[in-house]
């Protein structure tokens, strides 16, 4: 015996494939949309992605240094999280967002639970949830065409019609990975090489359009299609509930999985408050992995079929199954509506506070801020719908003011008006408590430069203070701002509708 | 045309270097492992200092499930004794070859088949010692006795090789089809309502041309061309794409009305039949990223591994070998020396340059989980389920709720794995434990 070899068990040779090369093929089909947000969104989209990528790893490489666990980064899984984490921040965050972000995933989500293969929930949605919760007014302030403005979702919502081609090609923006081309093009490339199976992208888009068809308002199929496209669906189809971890493993399982995700999605859209519904549901059905993973373990292919173990006659498989999933989907729905409330209010104590300067603005000295008795109500009749004998104005927000002593300072009514001269205006009005106008603030403003834009000059802007009518007319308390009659008509009629509002609803 | 797949497999590279077959005639002492096929040891029937000839019978069967040893050469029987095998160590009977190869008597005596009834030839079978050349070394004749012949549909030659490296059947197919194909009209003697079905994978196009002729004017005969797959050359998968049929641990191929055997084998029955010759030869291919000249040789059995790797140029110009193995890649054992005996079963010595399984280990991450190993597996299993299962201890569950005995070990999991993790040598310490917890 003069040399001696290995010995193991078979087998003896390995695939080249490792999970670093997983990863990265999952960062590669990224990268299309990454690109995308870069080139529409403009270089802060850049330093967003890299604070979150490089923050990610140095996290994972502290944390395995901190808990002596071994060099974890070359399995390329904090780059993914980081790059995942940053396509779905809005593209003018501040960068501490991405950086605390990326430390919330890897430290808490995924290091605290074992790491690698033992996080419960997507790193990257846990930690887009936290940043949602805890800094509710940059995560939800999106810009379009570098002006203030909603999101097509926000925009639909609001009633207002979206551009289909805008949304898909990205350029009706949204978070810095909102190209639905860019986004199926990385998904089919993760498709046909492997990567991930169709199980799960086809039924979440299925579940959330059934979802849609059935219980959405004046569906077509063009909404319908902005709706998937334009609202972080196709990012959480293909790369978000696809992710293996926290994702079932039996293929029936991903389809439960993925109907899950679609069916919460379209929930929380259409009833939650939170304008954050595919987060939150891709979340709770990571909750319903370890039990779908438990309840559907596919048999071997030869116990398939009639013949099942002779010593078990009759399975009951299938309807121990279907009763789990209708559990599963129970509590993911009552939990999907709990956390929904607990959140929407959260959400929206943050907005409130986040609009604090545009209130100011009209109301200085304010401070407390809350909806009036009754309004809420008023609202939520209204569901979106004109306001008034102005034209197409709707209501956005109604809210009183209250100094730091706790006197009320006055109302501020925000409206917004779809036919200004080049673009739909947005204005907040200030109305102290005997109905005198306190001024007004434009919230969004597009319109052409030296024409219409007149209207935010301050000899405008300035009749509005002061003055105490039932209804305002151009010509009449209001003069047009010079070349700018459509707009000043366009900003009278706003503030004729809130007034309007206040003495019907509000005032004493 | 292309026949039909099974479900799950891998496609590792396939390194075929085909080289036609040449002649090795082993010097020195030729070494037979008594515990060369699944069952019981044989029983020597020889002495040191015997003289022995070619094709005598140098070692009985014992019991029903056992099978026989002739002598490959002709010479003195040296010792009786405890040498290393190819499975490590057991009792083996040492002959001194003189190089003559004179022939004990009626040894390659031509016989008419037709002129035998089935137990004569099942008898002969028997005799001859032959076992199953794919690799398992199971006793042909007990296979050739099922509880009902006439329930046997197909009778299916198996030509798939679908491990790396392996080209003897190849080459078997390619210069032997004639011989074959009479062994397989022998077995459809024996199974009258059977359909014999010869599988090959479809990177062999000599060999499915040659067969292909071989079976001109055979009624009851066809090829079953298979997309390239391993483990395609399993028995289970042979049985699926031939019969359309999976089946369990608990059932053999004749419980679903399937006979299948390794073209070798089928040639082993010719030989034994027709040309009265007992199996103490075969084609050996010789190949792995180590070795200089890859290739085939007809080799006799009990000669040392070491030998034929010499025969074959040695290892190539500055190469080390890191594993040593007895068959394919992804099957075949890791062998510690090659001072060892070739067996029957024995098809290949393969030497890899390079250890990847030990690489792989410094590639080692958690489970992700990505199920690449679920659409692997061509039983159905849950790999990953039962690895976790098993690692916790939880036989249990391993055995009944993921059917973890079900696993052929043909490594289709473990190969596609991204994290490198070890899964068939956990469900091999799995299995060894239930198994043995359930003789007790």
């Amino acid at each position: 015996m003069d040399q001696k070899y290995h010995v193991s068990s078979s087998p003896h040779v390995r695939s080249p494939l490792t999970t670093g090369a997983v990863m990265y093929d999952v960062i590669l089909a990224l990268l299309p949309a990454a690109v995308f947000g870069v080139w529409h969104f403009g270089v802060h989209a850049l330093l967003i992605i890299l604070m979150s990528v490089v923050s990610a790893v140095l996290t994972e490489f502290v944390f395995n240094a901190l808990t002596g666990k071994g060099n974890t980064l070359r399995d390329g899984s904090a780059v993914l999280t980081g790059l995942l984490l940053a396509l779905c921040l809005p593209p003018q965050v501040p960068l501490y967002i991405p950086y605390i972000g990326a430390v919330f995933a890897i430290a808490v989500v995924k290091g605290l639970f074992g790491g690698l293969g033992r996080n419960i929930l997507n790193p990257a949605l846990a930690a887009r949830c936290f940043l949602l919760l805890s800094f509710g007014g940059p995560m939800t302030r999106y810009f379009a065409d570098g002006v203030s403005g909603a999101t097509p979702l926000a925009a639909i919502a609001a009633g207002r019609s979206a551009d289909l081609v805008r949304i898909l090609t990205g350029h009706a923006g949204g978070v810095i990975g909102c190209s639905a081309i860019a986004l199926l093009l990385g998904g089919l490339y993760l498709l046909i090489s492997g990567g991930i199976t169709w199980q799960i992208p086809v039924a979440t888009v299925a579940g959330f359009s059934a979802f849609m068809l059935l219980f959405g308002e004046n569906m077509t199929p063009a909404l319908l299609l902005a709706q998937i496209a334009g609202g972080g669906v196709l990012m959480a189809a293909f790369f978000m509930a696809t992710d293996p971890v926290t994702s079932p493993v039996s293929g029936p399982g991903q389809l439960m999985f993925g109907a899950c995700v679609g069916i919460l999605s379209g929930l929380l859209r259409r009833f939650g408050s939170s304008a954050d519904s595919v987060s939150y549901a891709v979340i709770l059905a990571n909750l319903a992995t370890p039990v779908l993973d438990e309840c559907i373990v596919p048999k071997p292919y030869a116990f398939r079929g009639r013949e099942g173990r002779p010593e078990q006659p009759v399975k009951t498989w299938l309807p121990g199954t279907a009763g789990a999933i209708a559990a599963v989907v129970a509590v993911c729905a009552a939990l999907a509506v709990g956390v929904s409330m607990l959140t929407g209010s959260v959400v929206e104590q943050r907005r409130l506070a986040e609009n604090a300067e545009t209130y100011r603005a009209v109301l200085p000295g304010a401070e407390t801020f809350e909806v009036p008795d009754g309004v809420a109500e008023v609202l939520d009749a209204l569901d979106g719908d004109i306001y008034g004998p102005y034209g197409n104005i709707r209501i956005d927000e109604v809210i009183t003011a209250k100094d730091a002593s706790g006197n009320v300072l006055g109302t501020v009514v925000s409206v917004t008006n779809p036919d200004g001269r080049d673009a739909p205006i947005s204005l907040s009005v200030g109305i102290l408590p005997d109905g005198t106008l306190n001024g007004i603030v434009y919230t969004d403003l597009n319109e052409t430069p030296g024409i219409g834009m007149k209207v935010a000059d301050a000899s405008f802007t300035e009749q509005f203070k002061g003055v105490k009518a039932d209804r305002l007319t151009v010509g009449g308390e209001i003069d047009a701002a010079a070349g700018a009659t459509v707009s000043s008509e366009a900003v009278v009629d706003c503030v004729n509708a809130a007034l309007d509002f206040w003495t019907a609803h509000v005032g004493a | 045309m292309l026949g039909k797949t099974f479900r799950g497999g891998v496609h590792p590279d396939e390194c075929k270097h085909y080289a036609p077959h040449t002649v090795y005639e082993p010097r020195g002492e030729l070494v037979y492992p008594l515990a060369q096929h699944i069952g019981k040891p044989a029983t020597p029937l020889v002495r040191a200092g015997d003289r022995v000839l070619v094709g005598q019978k140098i070692a009985e069967r014992d019991g029903y499930i056992s099978s026989c040893i002739h002598s490959s050469v002709s010479g003195t029987v040296k010792t009786v004794e405890r040498r290393a095998t190819v499975m490590g160590a057991g009792e083996c009977i040492v002959v001194e070859s003189d190089g003559k190869y004179e022939l004990y008597p009626g040894v390659g005596e031509a016989v008419d088949p037709d002129s035998l009834s089935p137990e004569q030839i099942i008898a002969r079978v028997r005799e001859a010692g032959v076992v199953g050349l794919g690799g398992a070394a199971f006793p042909t004749p007990v296979k050739l006795e099922p509880k009902d012949r006439d329930a046997i549909e197909y009778v299916i030659l198996n030509g798939a090789e679908c491990e790396p490296y392996i080209t003897c059947d190849d080459d078997l197919m390619r210069q032997k089809a004639p011989e074959i194909v009479e062994g397989l009209r022998i077995l459809l003697k024996i199974f009258p309502n059977a359909e014999g079905v010869i599988l090959i994978e479809k990177n062999k196009p000599e060999a499915i041309a040659a067969m292909q002729k071989a079976i001109e004017g055979e009624e009851k005969m066809r090829i079953h061309v298979a997309p390239v797959k391993y483990p395609q050359g399993g028995e289970r998968a042979v049985v699926k794409v031939v019969a359309g049929k999976d089946t369990k641990l608990s059932q053999l191929p004749a419980d679903v009305g399937c006979l299948v055997d390794n073209v070798a084998t089928v040639y082993a029955i010719y030989e034994a039949v027709c040309r009265s010759t007992p199996l103490f030869r075969r084609l050996v291919t010789v190949s792995g990223t180590a070795v200089r000249t890859p290739g085939n040789f007809l080799v006799r059995a009990g000669t040392s591994c070491a030998e034929l790797l010499e025969a074959a140029g040695g290892l190539k110009e500055g190469a080390e070998a890191a594993k040593a193995l007895s068959g394919g890649p992804m099957m075949g054992i890791a062998m510690a020396s090659l001072d060892v005996p070739l067996q029957k079963s024995s098809g290949a010595i393969v030497l890899l340059a390079e250890d990847e399984a030990e690489q792989s280990e410094t590639k080692l991450t958690e489970c992700i989980r990505c199920g690449r190993c679920v659409h692997a597996c061509p039983m159905g299993l849950s790999p990953l389920l039962m690895a976790e299962a098993a690692l916790r201890g939880d036989l249990q569950r391993y055995e009944q709720k993921l059917y973890g005995l079900e696993c052929i070990s043909c490594g289709s999991c473990t190969w596609v794995c991204p994290a490198k993790r070890p899964l068939m040598q956990t469900f091999k310490d799995a299995k060894d434990a239930i198994l043995s917890a359930r003789r007790k």
